[in-house]
């Protein structure tokens, strides 16, 4: 059978498979971005922070989570975490909770460094003249933070966790060697039972690639118009 | 404006043993050197003499190594002072302007006098466009600073500085990062001001601005003050070799 007829066999048979996997990696991935922004911002003022101890243990965390595989974060939270006595809750209306907590909790511990990076540089990018001008002025440092540091930085932070998103998109896979059932992992099952190897990757390759281009794009589209907007 | 009336005037910085080291390099060296209200001083010297580093000591943008930093009789490094309210009565100009690139211009003027409590928004806008008519960009009230040319961005940072009503305006090379044609316009605006009786401490290389404008000149060199003279005979009779050797390259 020719190569796109298999393929259009596969997704009239199986869609709900598919669609049931972008789901699940989109509701991982968004809540792994929203959380790792969260904590990732707390991060950036940590590791820019002026107490040595905490600013410290910030950059560690960073460095960890940014040098190891997301592979092997995952496979210590969902198979480690459990053997020192620490579980994630099941919940009887959501099938298979515990293990989707763990793969979300890896996905945004993992998102939190690399977003943290990105506060971080964002902020740094800001001419330093900004905030001496506000200092000189009488402002505090706090006050020159929010008046003039950050909404300039707001401009080099959010295209950049628009990237992140896409990243996470991407990364989530892994999440499937865990057996969530993300679009992968439903890749993999369609693949099991049809044996059309190659057509079930084709069909989870465009889909990966529409998701991030289209947020790519819409990422793109906002920067666009966050340039037009004035700036020095 | 010469010195010789100086004596009768209220001393309103003064600066004693003020040292400043980055890590093992000396900039600042035992400065000792007072300023008084309605004086224009202007600080001359080469390039990483330490004239940037001397101006940030005074609003304490630099933390002096040792010595003492008096205004209006109190000591700023100390420890117990809240140096923002200091830092009101002192205005600053910077060689790169550094106007609020996310704020239009009136924003950029009325922003710190209104989040400080010194006005209301709308004596804060009256003011700022009376300030504005004054240095003839009234008509840029909304504009944002990348709209701006550098000479007109200079002046609303002159007039942003003098929204906080300073007792001392401190300029670090207000016009070394100007194309020329835009120097005069931001000298002219200081020489009004100095006129006007605001004391003024002006690092500059504009040789004339300190000869013609400034009562005295101060020639800073390797972290010392090598002369300190009323302007015209700092500049008629130098006397330190290293100041004749500088004023012949830049004269
Ligand atoms: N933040 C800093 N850290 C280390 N060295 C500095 C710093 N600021 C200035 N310096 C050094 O101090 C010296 C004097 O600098 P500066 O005050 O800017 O001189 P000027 O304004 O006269 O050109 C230079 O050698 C410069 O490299
Ligand atoms: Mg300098």
């Amino acid at each position: 059978m020719p190569f796109f007829k298999t393929v259009e066999k596969l997704i009239v048979n199986y869609g709900n498979f598919f669609t049931e996997g972008v789901r699940n990696t989109l509701i991982i991935s968004a809540s792994a971005v929203l959380i790792g922004t969260v904590l990732g911002a707390l991060m950036a003022l940590a590791r820019m922070s002026q107490i040595h101890p905490l600013r410290w243990l910030a950059t560690a965390y960073i460095e960890f989570f940014r040098g190891t595989p997301l592979m092997v974060q995952l496979m210590f939270i969902f198979y480690g975490l459990p053997m020192i006595g620490v579980t994630f809750p099941e919940v009887s209306f959501i099938p298979d909770f515990s293990r989707f907590m763990a793969g979300i909790v890896a996905m945004s511990l993992n998102s939190c460094a690399y977003v943290a990076e990105v506060i971080r540089s964002g902020i740094q990018a800001v001419d330093s003249g900004q905030m001496e001008a506000a200092r000189c002025l009488g402002l505090s440092k706090k006050q020159g933070m929010t008046m003039v540091v950050l909404p300039q930085a707001i401009r080099n932070i959010l295209p950049a966790l628009g990237n992140e998103f896409v990243t996470v998109i991407k990364e989530s896979s892994v999440v499937s060697v865990i057996g969530i059932a993300d679009l992968m992992y439903r890749t993999n099952g369609v693949k099991a039972k049809t044996y059309n190897t190659l057509e079930c990757l084709f069909v989870a390759a465009i889909i990966y690639f529409i998701m991030t281009f289209i947020f790519s794009k819409l990422v793109a589209y906002t920067e666009r118009r966050m340039a037009h907007g004035r700036r020095a | 404006m010469d010195a010789g009336h100086n004596e009768e005037r209220r001393t309103i910085i003064q600066v004693k043993h003020l040292t400043k080291r980055f890590e093992k390099l000396t900039v600042l060296d035992d400065i000792s050197i007072d300023f008084r209200e309605h004086e224009v001083v202007s600080v001359i010297g080469p390039s990483g003499g330490g004239k940037s580093t001397f101006l940030r000591c005074l609003n304490l943008m630099e933390q002096p190594t040792s010595g003492q930093i008096l205004v209006d009789g109190v000591n700023i490094c100390d420890k117990h002072i809240d140096i923002n309210r200091h830092r009101e009565k002192m205005g600053m100009v910077f060689q790169q302007f550094n106007l609020f690139n996310n704020m239009n211009v009136i924003k950029n003027l009325t922003a710190a006098p209104v989040k400080l409590k010194k006005m209301s928004k709308e004596e804060a806008e009256d003011k700022a466009i009376t300030l504005l008519r004054r240095v003839g960009l009234e008509e840029k009230v909304h504009s944002y600073p990348s709209e701006l040319s550098g000479g007109q961005k200079q002046r609303i940072a002159i007039v942003r500085a003098l929204m906080m009503n300073p007792e001392v305006m401190l300029f670090d090379e207000p016009t070394s990062a100007l194309d020329p044609e835009m120097i005069g316009e931001v000298l002219d605006v200081m020489k009004e001001l100095a006129h006007e009786g605001m004391t003024m401490i002006v690092v500059t290389h504009e040789m004339r601005f300190a000869r013609e404008v400034s009562s005295r000149t101060l020639f800073l060199s390797d972290g010392h003050v090598e002369e300190d003279k009323p302007s015209h005979e700092l500049f008629d009779h130098p006397e330190s070799p290293r100041l004749v050797s500088f004023l012949q390259k830049v004269l």
